[in-house]
């Protein structure tokens, strides 16, 4: 069976898994406007933008050959765990024939959960099963430290895209390795490959730091989110996401009682604004924001995809938090428009609002 | 001490608990007025624009009472009325989004937090600490004024059950009105009837609405609505489906659709709906989906904030119309 799941972040992890356990797979294409429209046009109006273009690229995937789709079925009360029910009738009633197969947190619904291991585990063994769900925990976790580091290099580097055609290889370096010790070559090269990038020496005093927060597929998707990294990379400043696949797995796959503490200190510090999870990110997304305040950042991006339930709570609060703290933070709404120049307009502008405000306190 | 209830969201739902807890501790209740074109605007000018409707309107109730000279104003926080399920996000953050959006309301307001197994929300009031300390209610007023409320509300339930409109069901209950001069929405011999979907501050809000439900009476149709239903029949549905949507009134109204698809004396439903709405649109597009499967029509009207009156008329007669001869045409074909 032909295998595809959504587009999100860095999607070579979970072909990797796939493809361990002997799966044809299909890997969607990039989103891209094509992707975009096609979800604009297949969804509801006012379903939220991820919803959307999840729904583009899982029509895209099908065009490729997929037959069946492999979907988290997410949590909480937002209404990422119903986006399957909506996809899969929408598709239904487009007359494309595909299977869903649902994984909800083990720890939510363990027996499902197994079950769906069963579907996708073909014949290997259980310990082939657990070793490579070992494996690409460390790829994750390894694409990560590679990741934050691109994110600040970039910012300094001295050939315009040199940082992103790096991040670029890495990618497909990690993508070839399948034991252990090609992992580590990999990660290993990577590291190297980002030693060579030439920078340009700025005075700490100097350098900006903005950080990005928001709801998690726009914060995680390049292609969709503008590449938001990029352009403040380009115009010199530092980033820092919210959110990495490697956390997020330790918050959401892993059990209750370890590795949560960096979420929940989080979501405490952003009690005094939402005092209970309301669904989605938006506790988290003001938690970061305070966060980022605390830890010397010079801004904020908050992304807000297009009917986002909990972000358009936080994106209420934010202007209170900005004059409480006074930590600026832009809100960039992310639907099919944008990525225009006017946001990119409104990024410089935030940006140089922040050096503005810089320079007038070293001086 | 007077306490402002705004006459949006909910209150159509738990306005009679409300009204009797507090009056019974002692309090003078004040309610807005029914929603107005200048209650709308206020909303809007203290919201971000992509926000949906209904809760504009809210906003512009509670800046209503902000005006006038109350001592408190009642913003509930409702979580959850039934277990692993929650409300839409906007309902969670609601007292959150006000207090850091409004200038100096945060200690005028009331924000108890409700989280309840059912419907009924009693549960939630019997902990002294609900007010945060702002209201000094002694245990024993507090439990007597709980049970009271509740009586009431649950008599407004079994009103609502009859077919009453939330506020034929409210006036019934407090003797206001007789049951004469009420006619039940889903009078039974009314030829033709219609399954309306919508959450309570839409469908009852005149203003939002346009006053579909007596624009439909009017036509002489009947209507059923989710909070006619037993809670028996809204589970019985949900229960079927692998995966419901999370937010309590959603999954009541997607149960309430596939009821009355399935229910012989519903003839098509309409589905009442703001702008701006996920779970709506949601929910719509499944219904929407589905309606041939039962060969019932479905008709979406949705709502903004300046929906022309005229327009809505002509849609809803000509669905009417449609059904109407849809219903002549099988009648002779049996
Ligand atoms: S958090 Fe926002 S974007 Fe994500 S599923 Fe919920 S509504 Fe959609
Ligand atoms: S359910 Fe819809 S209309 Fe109601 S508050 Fe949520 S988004 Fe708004």
């Amino acid at each position: 069976m032909k295998v595809s799941f959504p587009y999100m972040g860095t999607t070579v992890v979970y072909k990797k898994l796939l493809e361990l356990l002997g799966h044809e797979v299909i890997v969607p294409p990039k989103p891209s406007q094509r992707t975009i429209n096609l979800g604009v046009k297949y969804s509801p109006e006012f379903a939220c933008f991820p919803l959307k273009v999840i729904m583009g690229s899982y029509i895209e995937a099908i065009e490729k050959g997929a037959e069946v789709i492999i979907t988290s079925g997410g949590h909480g009360p937002c209404r990422a765990g119903f986006y399957e029910k909506v996809h899969s009738k929408i598709l239904q009633a487009e007359n494309h024939d595909v299977e869903f197969i649902v994984f909800d947190s083990m720890f939510r619904n363990f027996k499902g959960f197994f079950r769906n291991i069963y579907r996708i585990k073909q014949n290997n063994s259980w310990y082939k099963v657990s070793q490579s769900l070992l494996f690409v925990y460390n790829m994750i976790k390894k694409l990560d430290i590679l990741e934050k580091e691109v994110e600040t290099i970039r910012a300094y580097e001295i050939r315009k895209g040199e940082t992103t055609r790096a991040w670029e290889k890495i990618q497909d370096l990690f993508d070839k390795a399948s034991t252990k010790k090609e992992l580590e070559g990999a990660f290993n090269k990577g590291t190297q490959l980002l030693r060579e990038i030439k920078q340009e020496k700025v005075h700490d005093s100097n350098k900006i730091r903005i950080g990005i927060v928001g709801e998690i597929y726009v914060v995680m998707e390049a292609s969709i989110n503008m590449k938001i990294e990029e352009i403040l990379g380009s115009l010199g400043a530092e980033v820092e996401r919210s959110q990495y696949l490697s956390q997020w797995i330790n918050y959401n796959v892993t059990p209750k009682f370890i590795n949560r503490t960096h979420e929940m200190e989080i979501l405490k510090k952003g009690e005094k604004y939402i005092p209970i999870p309301i669904g989605g990110h938006a506790k988290q997304t003001v938690g970061h924001i305070v966060d980022f305040n605390e830890r010397g950042f010079d801004g904020v991006i908050h992304l807000m995809p297009f009917a986002c339930l909990p972000e358009l709570v936080s994106q209420s609060i934010i202007p209170k938090i900005t004059e409480e703290l006074g930590i600026p933070v832009l809100t960039l709404a992310i639907d099919e428009q944008a990525g225009t120049a006017n946001s990119l307009t409104r990024i410089e502008a935030f940006l140089d609002l922040i050096q503005g405000k810089k320079s007038k306190k070293i001086s | 001490m007077k306490i402002g209830i705004p006459q949006s969201l909910l209150y159509e739902y738990y306005y009679l608990f409300w009204k009797t807890y507090f009056e019974e501790l002692g309090f003078e209740v004040v309610t807005t007025p029914p929603t107005t074109k200048g209650i709308i605007d206020k909303g809007v000018k203290l919201s971000v624009p992509e926000i949906c409707v209904p809760i504009k309107v809210y906003i512009g109730h509670v800046a209503t009472l902000l005006e006038e000279d109350v001592d408190y104003i009642f913003v509930p926080r409702f979580v959850s009325i039934k277990k692993g399920q929650f409300f839409c996000p906007k309902f969670m953050g609601l007292p959150d989004m006000l207090r850091y959006s409004i200038e100096g309301i945060e200690e005028k307001l009331l924000m108890p937090s409700i989280s309840t197994k059912s419907d009924n929300i009693a549960e939630a009031f019997k902990d002294p600490k609900l007010f945060q300390g702002k209201l000094n209610i002694g245990m024993k007023d507090n439990k007597r004024a709980v049970e009271k409320a509740e009586k009431i509300w649950l008599d407004f339930r079994t009103n609502s059950k009859k077919g009453y409109s939330c506020k034929e069901a409210a006036e019934i209950t407090v003797g206001n009105v007789g049951k004469e001069e009420c006619v039940p929405l889903n009078k039974e011999e009314v030829n033709l009837t219609i399954g309306l979907i919508g959450y309570v501050y839409n469908v009852y809000d005149a203003f939002i609405s346009m006053d579909i439900v007596n624009k439909l009476r009017n036509m002489g149709v009947s209507i059923k609505t989710f909070e006619m239903l037993e809670d028996d029949e809204i589970n019985k549905e949900l229960k079927d489906m692998s995966k419901t949507l999370f937010w309590t009134f959603s999954d009541k109204l997607l149960a309430a659709g596939y009821h009355f698809y399935k229910n012989e004396e519903v003839d098509g439903l309409i589905h009442v709906t703001a702008f701006g709405c996920g779970p709506d649109s949601m929910l719509g597009k499944l219904l929407e989906l589905d309606s041939p499967l039962y060969n019932k029509p479905f008709m979406t009207v949705r709502i903004d904030e300046h929906s022309g009156e005229n327009h809505l008329q002509t849609r809803i007669e000509a669905f009417v119309d449609m059904l109407k001869r849809k219903k002549i045409n099988v009648q002779r074909g049996a």
